[in-house]
């Protein structure tokens, strides 16, 4: 296998966690709800999804147990800030707070303090038939399991809705200017709700594959910040879901380099190769927030009695 | 054959009252077929209320309405658009990243749920757009364009939606005459295809070019309804007023009418020889970057009063700010005391003695949950004054807070009552307190006395007058006309950014200035 | 301090409903709605602690009483309480202007790699000289950090909630280098520096066990910050951008260049946390020593909703219950995330307090 084939093999599911979490991220925010709760949901997706698949000894179980729980957070998320107009950024930190300490206690409650730390089998691979024969593009991008198979439908979906549909203009309206799209009939409680729900759900799947995917271990600092990542992710793609898929790709890859710039040992301190990615974000975010266009109503509560005032 | 059918538009009765303020006091209004009927009347008439009734923005209180004769219950905005009503508001409701295309179907069940082909749509927009003379391309971005092609686009929407009646809310305030003209164009294609306009305006030469009849309000009542033939601008302005023919009453027809001509006094001059405010030249942006004043000139001299009188939306507010170095200049300088001020960052300006009273008192001028100890400080916190040991000295602010208390009749509990608590008359004396405890060079009114009380307003006139008779120089934008005259020294028109007329104290005729500030000045009546 | 300006960031309430007449009672009914928001978040909890089977009482006794049954258990209050508090400040500093910090726990670490590298690279300098150059790179250290956001935000309009989480991670990576290649204890089993000179640690107050200096600087720093916010022009510069940004922007107030001098600061005092956590209670950096100061300082942040008096007392109630959280743990056998649960609930229904209120006020 060469070296470039086997880095691509590798990032392909690499990005499947910044995917997932990240198109979540854009869906409810394209209808304004600007989420910052994604590193809690990542971290308590894990913890879900790990710990259901332990004791049900099913993966998939695991993640839609996952999907549920950060889904109800969602929806606390989506009640507070459109129903009771809450500031989204203090009610996203207080549920990340919350969804940290829940996934520490559910973890410590479930497995207590063992000499060996439990193992859950890691996802299987499905070669698609046919396709996954091809010469290099088979393996690197058909012989995977089936989330990353998922998160890039799942991606295809977001976009065709967003774009393609009527109701996905009408979506994006919202986002845009919930006043105009209020004034046209469009259902903005609604549109934000289900979205902000649907979008944490995703998130949480994002953290459940990372024990799921390399070593079937659940540690806790395994999140390392990916969920904030994310919500930098959304920024420079624009909060487009197909610029998002590149720009998952970019932090794949950056992570991979790291890993294996670190395993083949070239030199430099790994600390700063592990600083990669970081790096990475933080200097391409200079250049994202120029061109980058951000849906102009996000992370504001909307409300219908001031239309008459404002 | 129309008289057969009834009007399009019947509305009998209809009263609306915002707490203890009746703002529609039983308004009838009859609007016929193929008709621009014209709604005049000057600010707070109550035009636009009685539009945002019909339009289900607000529920009235009494009253019923009849579309074709047939009695309509409208509860919100969709409901009025079923019925066939469609309103153009004067800020726009769109989706600035939207193509016109999608602007004007969002909403709508074109094409289908799950499926986006605007093709037809497209064709549709085409046709309405060539029939009516509404020239847009369907597949521009409406954040592209400029306001009067943006109108259009919120025309399309009511008229694609099947709109039989169609609501303009001061729809000529930020057009130029070029695009004026195409709208009215517009508008008789519309009346000829069978639909029915309202035009909401305080204009009476836009009434006089394009409706067929009109209906004249005054403090929330119809006054008359007449016939385009049977009247002319001098008869409207008349209306307007209340059949008064002197013209000293004339000047409530455009200003809000807050005070008496005889509460106020008679103006002691005290102007003197040297020139204290000098601009030239000056052209400014707003915000989106469009220029609202092009091309001002203006000399003030020390202890004068200048007012500008004019319509809201003219380019006041660019050019307060601008005079007062919050906003920069495109072009064009400003000097003040003999010092040339422009780039100079806002702190300078306000060192060298510029005081600015905004036009929107709890947005730019205070600090809502702060004190009036505070707010007092705010703009001079880095003053000598101020400060002892580099620290600033807050029994000594709040000791001048009691005074400027006393001496500003603020109504407060003391100095330490956060700002935004206050009535907008004592947000108003705080704001006039801080302006004036430093004995200012110059001084930037914005309808300084809006929404106050007789006293309050008496109050304001007061302290101006007590500012000129120590060398300030005052600039006044008021859209109070009344007050305009009554406080000047020299009166200039302010229309579309630039000076429409200017008169000395003492030959101001009002009646003259009404009409140069809403744009009837250069014609010929 | 009646004055006392509240900044109106996201997070802070409207003024109380009902307008007592008195200061008194207008004080205590400012507490009210923390008062019901800790008694239904420990009700909330109780009712989870039940639901896992254990006794809440027992473990809510533990939470409550650990701080002052001992001596050690105050000393290590006061311990925690500093560098909450500093991290609190770190956050809130910042969002006066309208601008969030989530990055105290990098620029903690920034600060301390500042102190650690002065303290071991003059290590025989006497405690006079060295320990206010250890406390004063530690400072610069933290402000530095937030300086990279600030810079970002201010000059290329970089969203700095992002930019200063990303530097966490960032100085996760850098102070792991420095504890693993540049000043190494390859005794520790854990990636850690040496040990300091004794001229860079803070002097124990007190009988053993001593509280270190540090909490006197501390309290020196609420005094100091309470008068740079209140009678230092800046500092009631950064208040009126926090309070209205148009009104600050009209008077005068360079607004953009201020939001990113209370980031700068705000930087600086986590910094400042950083060392003296070095000099205080480690003696060295060890990675990990971070612990859950940036979250915990962002509660009592966005607790304090704005008041920069309130920030110790609160800070001083969480250094209370993490302190409990231990031993709730090893008595009652309920998990110390229990408490981070509670600390959350607490926000939420604070929040939540300002909708009853404002229902109140409607009526």
């Amino acid at each position: 296998m060469g070296e470039i084939t086997e880095f691509l093999t590798l990032m392909i599911p690499a990005m499947v966690p910044f995917l997932l979490a990240a198109q979540g991220t854009v869906l409810s925010g394209r209808a304004g709800v600007f989420n910052v709760s994604q590193e809690g949901l990542m971290v308590l997706g894990a913890a879900v999804g790990f710990l259901v698949s332990f004791k049900v000894g099913s993966n998939t179980v695991g993640l839609g147990a996952a999907f549920a729980i950060a889904a109800l957070f969602g929806l606390v998320l989506a009640y507070m800030t459109t129903q009771l107009r809450l500031d989204q950024f203090v009610v996203g930190l207080a549920l990340y707070f919350a969804a940290l300490g829940a996934a520490g206690l559910l973890y410590r409650e479930v497995i207590g303090v063992t000499m060996e730390p439990p193992l859950i089998p890691t996802l299987d691979d499905y070669p698609i038939p046919l396709l996954s024969k091809i010469p290099f593009l088979g393996e690197v991008l058909f012989d995977h399991d089936l989330v990353v198979y998922a998160a890039f439908l799942i991606s295809a979906v977001i976009y065709w809705f967003m774009y393609k549909t009527r109701s996905g203009l009408a979506f994006r309206s919202i986002g845009e200017n919930p006043k105009a799209a209020d004034s046209l009939g469009i259902n903005v409680t609604w549109a934000r709700t289900w979205s902000t729900v649907v979008g944490s759900g995703l998130v949480g799947v994002a953290g459940a594959y990372l024990p799921m995917v390399y070593t079937g271990l659940y540690t806790e600092g395994m999140v390392a910040g990916r969920g904030w990542l994310v919500i930098a992710l959304a920024f420079l793609g624009g909060w487009r879901p197909h610029l998002v898929v590149a720009g998952a790709a970019f932090l794949a890859g950056m992570e991979v380099l790291a890993l294996r710039a670190q395993v083949a040992g070239i030199g430099i301190p790994h600390q700063f190769v592990l600083m990669l990615p970081y790096v990475a974000t933080l200097l391409v975010m200079v250049f994202a927030f120029r061109w980058a266009r951000q849906p102009a109503f996000l992370g504001r509560n909307y409300d219908r009695e001031s239309r008459l005032v404002g | 054959m129309t008289e057969q059918q009834p009007p399009r538009l019947e509305m009998r009765g209809v009263v609306k009252t915002f707490g203890p303020v009746v703002a529609l006091d039983s308004v009838d209004l009859e609007v016929g077929r193929n008709e621009v009927h014209g709604l005049l009347g000057g600010n707070g008439a109550g035009k636009t209320t009685l539009m945002n009734v019909l339009y289900g923005l607000y529920r009235p209180n009494a009253g019923e309405v009849l579309l074709d004769g047939a009695p309509v219950s409208i509860g919100s905005p969709r409901d009025a658009i079923d019925a066939g009503v469609g309103m153009v508001h004067q800020t726009f409701l769109q989706v600035d990243n939207y193509t016109v295309t999608e602007n004007i179907v969002l909403g709508t069940d074109v094409s289908g749920p799950l499926r986006l082909d605007l093709g037809e749509a497209r064709e549709r927009i085409r046709e309405l757009s060539t029939r009516f003379g509404l020239t847009v391309d369907p597949d521009a971005v409406v954040e592209e364009l400029p306001v009067g092609v943006r109108q259009r686009v919120e025309i399309l929407k009511a008229l694609y939606r099947g709109a039989r009646l169609l609501i303009l809310d001061e729809p000529t305030t930020n057009l130029t005459p070029q695009e004026v003209d195409d709208l009215f164009g517009s508008m008789r294609a519309m009346v000829d295809d069978g639909m029915s306009v309202v035009l909401i305006t305080h204009k009476i030469r836009e009434t006089l070019s394009v409706c067929d009849r009109m209906t004249v309000m005054r403090d929330g009542r119809r006054v008359e309804t007449i016939e385009r033939a049977d009247t002319d601008a001098d008869h409207l302005a008349q209306v307007m007023v209340g059949g008064s023919a002197d013209p000293g009453d004339l000047i409530d027809a455009t200003a809000l009418g807050a005070v008496d001509a005889e509460e106020v006094e008679t103006v002691v001059s005290s102007v003197r020889e040297e020139i204290g405010v000098t601009a030239q030249g000056l052209v400014v942006v707003n915000d989106q970057g469009h220029e609202l004043i092009r091309g001002f000139d203006l000399d003030i001299r020390e202890g004068e009063i200048v007012g500008i009188a004019g319509v809201a939306g003219n380019g006041q507010v660019e050019l307060a700010e601008a005079l007062a170095g919050v906003r920069p200049v495109r072009s064009g300088s400003v000097q003040v005391g003999g010092r040339s001020m422009c780039g100079l960052p806002t702190a300078a300006w306000l060192d060298h003695g510029v005081a600015y009273v905004p036009e929107d008192r709890h947005r730019d001028g205070i600090l809502p949950t702060a004190s009036i100890t505070e707010n007092l400080v705010l703009g001079s916190q880095r003053s000598p004054r101020i400060r002892k040991h580099g620290l600033i000295d807050w029994g000594a602010a709040k000791q001048r807070a009691v005074d400027a208390i006393e001496q500003f009749s603020v109504r407060a509990n003391g100095p330490g009552t956060p700002a935004g608590d206050l009535s907008g008359g004592n947000i108003q004396r705080v704001i006039l307190a801080r302006a004036f405890a430093h004995q200012p060079r110059m001084l930037i009114l914005h309808n300084p006395t809006r929404g106050l009380d007789l006293g309050s307003t008496r109050f304001v006139y007061e302290q101006v007058r007590a500012a000129t008779a120590a060398g300030c120089a005052v600039l006044l934008i008021s859209e109070d006309l009344d007050e305009v005259i009554a406080l000047s020294d020299r009166v200039i028109a302010l229309y579309q950014g630039s000076q429409a007329g200017e008169w000395p104290h003492g030959s101001v005729d009002a009646y003259e200035v009404g009409r140069s500030m809403t744009g009837l000045g250069e014609a010929r009546v | 301090m009646s004055e006392t300006m509240t900044p109106a960031p996201p997070a802070a309430p409207a003024p109380p409903a009902a307008r007592p007449t008195n200061r008194v009672v207008e004080a205590l009914w400012l507490l009210v709605p923390y008062a019901v928001s800790v008694l239904l978040a420990f009700v909330v909890g109780g009712l989870i602690i039940l639901a896992i089977g254990r006794d809440p009482m027992a473990a809510f006794e533990s939470v409550l009483t650990t701080s002052f049954n001992t001596r050690f258990g105050t000393v290590e209050t006061l311990h925690k309480w500093v560098p909450i508090l500093l991290c609190a400040y770190a956050f809130a500093i910042p969002l006066a202007t309208g601008k969030f910090n989530i990055g105290a726990e990098g620029q903690l670490l920034v600060g301390a790699t500042g102190g650690v590298a002065l303290g071991i690279l003059w290590s025989d300098l006497p405690t006079i000289v060295l320990l206010p150059c250890v406390l004063i790179a530690g400072a610069l250290g933290g402000a530095l950090w937030s300086g990279i956001a600030a810079f970002l935000m201010v000059k290329f309009n970089v969203n700095e909630i992002l930019s200063t989480v990303v530097l966490n991670f960032i100085s996760f990576q850098l102070i792991d280098y420095v504890a693993s290649h540049v000043w190494p204890d390859r005794g520790a089993g854990h990636p850690a520096t040496v040990r300091v000179g004794d001229g860079a640690l803070l002097p124990g107050i007190g009988e053993a066990p001593p509280f270190h200096s540090g909490v006197l600087i501390t309290l020196v720093l609420v005094v100091a910050i309470a008068v740079f916010m209140r009678r230092t022009p800046t500092g009631f510069e950064l208040r009126a951008v926090g309070a209205n940004l148009r009104a600050a922007q009209v008077h005068g107030i360079k607004t953009s260049r201020l939001a990113g001098a209370g980031l700068v600061v705000g930087g600086a005092v986590a910094g400042l946390a950083g060392a003296i956590e070095v000099a205080g209670v480690h003696g060295k950096m060890l990675e990990g020593m971070q612990s859950n100061f940036l979250i915990l300082g962002i509660i009592v942040g966005l607790m304090s909703r704005g008041s920069m008096l309130a920030l110790p007392v609160v800070a001083f109630g969480i250094a209370v219950l993490e302190v409990g959280a231990g031993s709730m743990q090893r008595t009652a056998q309920v998990p110390v995330e229990m408490v981070l649960i509670i600390e959350a609930l607490i926000l939420l229904f604070l929040l939540l307090s300002d909708i009853v209120r404002a229902k109140i006020r409607g009526q």
